[in-house]
């Protein structure tokens, strides 16, 4: 019990400094994962307990983002989210599953790569617009909405993982099956939900805390990727109140989420699998494949190059799903990379979201 | 020249105007109940922006939309346009020492002045339609209802007593 004492504590002091100095805290986290655990001082070991406690995070992280999807105002978005993100995806999984197949990784570990290429954090991209006051711009437009469609292809990408591993003729009809029911549940449930979650009492806190965990039962019984379970059931319930769901959830999530990060970290072996050149190269690309996302969606929905820069500077950051990605599926090889490139692009993205107006004065003509 | 509304998830949403003469505001109400505000001036190449609390966000909509405020005292005029241009004012005024130990219906407040005293204020805790013994105290802000001449003649004939 101690050691999660800990590793919140240091979380908490760091997480401070990083708002002070207007940094991304992802990367703070997980650092103290690496220097409590594995590849540091070895203080803070893993258990079934803390990791128990960990997965929760994520599970309500995904709920989270479930929350945010919905269909119907995504359809209004139409072509230009479709042009953003079909670039997008294409041209940051190819370069992430490239560049790891060319550094020798097996084709399912360079999947891994790639999926965690192509997700930046949505969390600071949001983050970078509202303190970088950026939000008049119209491309401030296109990054929020590509930020949602990566969180939908975030779905599909999850189901085609476990499809790989599972019977994907049993576990396709699983997967509608649980959509159908989620949604019809919610759908029978109009009146009676709101009335429970605008309740003055503790049972809208524990609805929403007992409908996210029994996820991980419901997605094992059914031998769905819990992942998946969780964003379906967000994404069902955001009809209702979804505002009011966020509310309710965000303090289960900001906790264990941190507590994800930081046992990521603790799990994390750097020792004689990641040396500095893949992590090197991987940056860059990982850099570079972002911010030629940006260029080629400024120049087509919005004319200018410049304002590619503008949206290519704030998506850099990797985080909380690269994250996840590495921990469901990652191998230690893998995990560690991941880890590295989250560190490295998000502090990296934080500058160059800040100091896109610089940025802009290399491009030529403009 | 009308108000362009977009939705931004994650962030809140985006109320947009093109002014008459080419310059650009914009407002987003963020999820954390705060606001930006952005003024972009015709050809300038990148907008100001300010951070603004409810609060603050309150007191400048009621300067925008008119009203007159000062410290310590703050107007804020009521248009009823289907009530034959009805105009009321709601006024705050800080209570002094000489009508300290006052109560309501010593003053004569309504009979004097046609003002309704509609709450007071003191020390930070709210009396809210404050009955005719009620007693002033030296610091007190009270809010009066009234129109401009009512208000005036309160002013002239209670407050400088």
């Amino acid at each position: 019990m101690e050691e999660i004492a800990l590793a919140l504590a240091c979380c908490l002091v760091l997480a401070f400094l990083s708002k002070r100095l207007a940094l991304p805290a992802i990367p703070f986290y997980i650092l103290v994962g690496v220097l409590l655990g594995k590849s540091g001082l070895g203080l803070v070991p893993a258990d079934e307990y803390t990791r128990y406690l960990s997965y929760l995070g994520l599970i309500f992280l995904l709920f989270y983002v479930g929350l945010e999807i919905r269909p119907k105002s995504l359809l209004r978005q139409g072509k230009s989210l479709a042009i953003s993100g079909f670039i997008d995806l294409n041209v940051n999984f190819f370069a992430g599953f490239l560049c790891a197949t060319w550094l020798g990784f097996t084709t399912v570990e360079s999947f891994v790569v790639g999926a965690a290429f192509y997700v930046s954090s949505s969390a600071m991209a949001v983050a970078s617009l509202v303190e970088n006051r950026k939000l008049l711009f119209p491309e401030s437009e296109t990054i929020v909405w590509l930020m949602v469609i990566e969180d939908v292809l975030l779905i599909l990408l999850l189901s085609f993982f476990t499809a790989g591993s599972e019977n994907p003729l049993f576990l396709l009809p699983a997967i509608l099956a649980v959509t159908l029911v989620l949604f019809a549940a919610v759908r029978a449930g109009k009146t009676l939900l709101p009335a429970l979650l605008s309740r003055n009492d503790e049972l809208p806190v524990l609805f929403t805390f007992t409908a996210v965990v029994s996820t991980l039962y419901l997605s094992r019984l059914l031998k769905i990727p819990d992942a998946l379970v969780a964003i379906l059931l967000g994404s069902s319930l955001a009809s209702t109140r979804a505002p009011l769901l966020e509310r309710l959830s965000q303090p289960f999530r900001d906790v264990f989420l941190v507590l994800f990060f930081v046992f990521f970290g603790i799990t994390v072996d750097f020792s004689g699998t990641a040396s500095l050149f893949p992590i090197a190269a991987l940056t860059a690309i990982a850099i570079g494949s972002k911010l030629l996302t940006g260029l080629l969606v400024g120049r087509i929905l919005h004319g200018s190059y410049g304002a590619g820069v503008e949206i290519g500077s704030s998506i850099i950051g990797r985080g909380e799903f690269s994250i996840a990605f590495a921990a469901i599926y990652g191998s230690g090889a893998i995990s560690a990379l991941i880890a590295a490139v989250v560190i490295l692009t998000s502090l990296a993205g934080s500058f160059t979201a800040r100091f896109s107006g610089r940025l802009k004065a290399f491009l030529p003509g403009e | 020249m009308g108000v362009r509304c977009v939705e931004l998830p994650g962030i809140g949403t985006k109320y947009e105007l093109e002014t008459e003469k080419g310059d650009r505001v914009a407002i987003i109400f963020l999820q954390s109940r705060h606001f930006q505000l952005y003024v972009q001036q015709k050809g300038a190449f990148a907008p100001s922006a300010a951070e603004i609390s409810p609060s603050e966000a309150r007191r400048l909509g009621s300067l925008l939309s008119g009203a007159i405020i000062e410290a310590e005292k703050e107007t804020v005029e009521i248009a009823f346009s289907a009530l034959a241009d009805l105009r009321i004012r709601v006024h705050t005024y800080l209570i002094r020492k000489n009508l300290a130990g006052k109560s309501i219906s010593d003053l004569q407040v309504r009979t004097r002045t046609g003002v309704t005293l509609v709450a007071v204020s003191r020390k930070g805790r709210n009396i809210v339609s404050p009955p005719p013994a009620f007693t002033f105290e030296d610091g007190d802000i009270a809010v009066a209802i009234g129109e401009t001449e009512q208000l005036q003649e309160f002013e002239r004939q209670i407050l400088e007593s």
